[in-house]
């Protein structure tokens, strides 16, 4: 469950070559909703075996085209979703990562994994005090030096811990962080900042990307450790759907229905009946939709209605969507559009 | 004074008993009463829809029957009228959710407080029905000058006899059309009184306004100039006991036709000079 994320000039690769269930990779793209820097690109996706369907393809694009990118193409090993990507008029291409790595040396983004990787080679270091100096000669002197050092700390890891190894090249890694931090040791000792190895554990079925001065309180932790439900089907009127953890729909939920979950409630269509995520008091949790039209949202303790103006009976079926979430803020629950 | 709990009833669906009771009750809270409704269509609710108030229905009949809330608390209060009152049924259980009983104590507790309680009853003869006349003592029979919703109200006619709480019931004829009747293309007003044998509370035209404000959630008597929304605040007179002549839904349509004749006149005249 990796998803890479590269920029090139005005092109996004998402890599979801590792993930096996629509459910999965639906889910993960879903946080592209959050990265700002996916926004007015011309996204490259690619797949594995996954056998994707057109509407589960066409719901990819209007999410994609939600966040003002296009989906420019798409990369994948299944025939079948090869043959439906085409018919829909996207281009089908490959797009190994061997190919943008060389296109692009640069890579601003960094995955949790990579991020992961590094923080363990500095715990390693950590231990020995004088590989720490070595290091930070090292920086100071050219790049050529530093993939040697690199190369022995690789050896190292791989015979202390069974961790994976990532397949960037680390010297890669080590010419950014010089071109970001410049090669002062001082500024790369942001490296040394202590944080606790726990927030990096990956948790099941979700690969989160972690920003480190975010703060985690128990409810995120919480959150995190919710298992999602997946449920590919209209919610018509009087239909409840009650979970202990997050649900994601791909369709539409009509009026007159109740979904109501631990954690996130997610609508890959239009959301025009009761949502109530959190339904356990957690007041982190959130309602995602591509149109958000419920009659009633409720988080945690937090309840709000549907405006009067708006006209209640017609719901407005178009191509274009505007992604909208709901959170609460200062004891309100307060509804964003995404592409603000 | 105790106050009356009158059941809306039919049968047949779609004769318009939900519209009569958001319109009735409408009616009767505009002239000072207290009103509450109550819709018994459990899994199928429509009564909060066309009174605009399904956005904020947080508990229901279902609920207060179980328990979870006071009564109080599902009381949903108009957003124009504070004397009117809904309970909304639950939209995600069915009828088998609340008993006879356990309608029939709501009702008498909401007695103690409200001048009206009006019960929308849902369609057909099954335990929905049973349960929706168990609280009432008077009944609204609502029917359309159709030959399938007149047997449909023949056959609720005499099931409300044979029930034991009902005192009285009273016929209301909706979706009557002049014109038709007149080229004998409708049974009128007098056929459906004869056949089912049964005192008329009012007599309702077809009007298109009707379906506009069902769509915009706001009933049509709060439009005055509706003939429709006229004889629904008539018909909310005579439930209280005043007399009120019946409208006569022929005339406005005839004035129609003839200054549509004489406009027509006009233009042709002025076409030949």
């Amino acid at each position: 469950m990796i998803m890479e994320q590269y920029t090139e000039e005005n092109t996004y690769v998402v890599d979801l070559g590792e993930i096996n269930s629509a459910a999965d990779i639906i889910f993960n793209l879903s946080s592209l909703l959050d990265n700002s820097e996916a926004r007015n690109k011309k996204i490259c996706l690619k797949l594995g075996n996954v056998d994707l369907n057109q509407a589960q393809i066409l719901s990819i694009k209007s999410l994609i085209n939600g966040i003002n990118s296009i989906l420019s193409s798409i990369d994948t090993k299944s025939a079948e979703t090869e043959k439906v990507a085409l018919s829909l008029g996207i281009i089908v291409s490959n797009v190994s990562p061997e190919n943008i790595t060389e296109v692009n040396p640069e890579i601003p983004y960094k995955t949790a994994e990579e991020f992961k990787n590094e923080t363990h080679t500095e715990v390693q270091e950590e231990i020995k005090e004088t590989e720490v100096q070595e290091h930070n000669e090292n920086q100071e002197t050219s790049a050529e030096e530093s993939v040697n050092t690199e190369s022995v700390k690789r050896e190292e890891l791989q015979n202390t811990t069974e961790e994976q190894v990532p397949t960037e090249d680390k010297a890669q890694v080590q010419d950014e962080l010089e071109v970001i931090f410049g090669s002062d040791p001082a500024k790369t000792s942001i490296f040394n900042m202590e944080i606790p190895e726990d927030l990096y554990e990956e948790k099941e079925g979700i690969t989160d990307i972690i920003v480190p001065e975010q703060e985690y309180t128990k409810e995120d932790i919480e959150l995190e450790s919710f298992p999602t439900k997946y449920i590919k089907q209209t919610i018509r009127s009087g239909q409840v759907i009650n979970y202990e953890g997050n649900i994601v729909i791909i369709g539409d939920c009509h009026p007159g229905c109740e979904i109501s979950a631990f954690g996130d409630i997610t609508v890959w269509g239009v959301l025009s009946g009761i949502a109530h995520a959190g339904s356990a008091g957690n007041q982190k949790a959130r309602v995602r939709a591509l149109k958000m039209n419920a009659i009633q949202l409720r988080i945690a303790n937090c309840y709000s209605r549907r405006p009067d103006s708006l006209n209640t009976v017609y719901i407005e079926k178009t191509n274009s969507f505007t992604p909208e979430e709901a959170r609460i803020i200062n004891g309100e629950i307060v509804v964003f559009k995404i592409n603000d | 004074m105790a106050g009356r709990v009158i059941v809306i009833t039919s049968g047949k669906g779609g004769v318009g008993k939900t519209t009569t009771s958001a319109n009735i009750g409408t009616a009767l809270a505009k002239n000072g009463h207290s009103v509450v409704l109550v819709d018994t269509d459990i899994g199928l609710r429509n009564l909060d829809l066309l009174l605009g108030l399904e956005n904020r229905i947080v508990y229901t009949l279902v609920d207060v029957v179980e328990e979870r809330c006071k009564l109080k608390q599902a009381l949903v209060k108009d957003k124009k009228n504070p004397n009117l009152c809904l309970l909304a049924a639950a939209q995600t259980r069915d009828k088998s959710s609340v008993s006879a009983e356990q309608l029939k104590k709501i009702t008498d507790k909401l007695k103690k407080d409200y001048d009206f309680i009006l019960v929308d009853c849902p369609a057909g003869i099954e335990q929905g029905f049973q349960t929706a006349i168990a609280g009432a003592s008077e009944a609204i029979v609502v029917t359309t000058p159709e030959m399938s919703a007149v047997r449909d109200a023949d056959r609720i006619i005499g099931l409300l006899e044979a029930a034991e709480g009902i005192e009285s019931y009273k016929l209301l004829i909706n979706r009557v059309r002049p014109n038709m009747i007149k080229s004998n293309d409708m049974m009128s007003v007098e056929d459906v009184e004869n056949i089912l044998s049964c005192q008329k509370i009012g007599v309702i035209p077809e009007d298109t306004g009707i379906i506009t404000s069902t769509n915009r959630g706001e009933p049509i008597v709060n439009n005055e100039k509706s003939l429709a929304g006229k004889a629904y605040i008539n018909v909310a007179r005579r439930i209280n006991g005043e007399e009120v002549p019946f409208l006569d839904i022929d005339e406005p349509k005839d004035l129609v036709g003839k200054l549509k004749k004489f406009l027509s006149g006009l233009g042709k005249h002025g076409k030949e000079q």
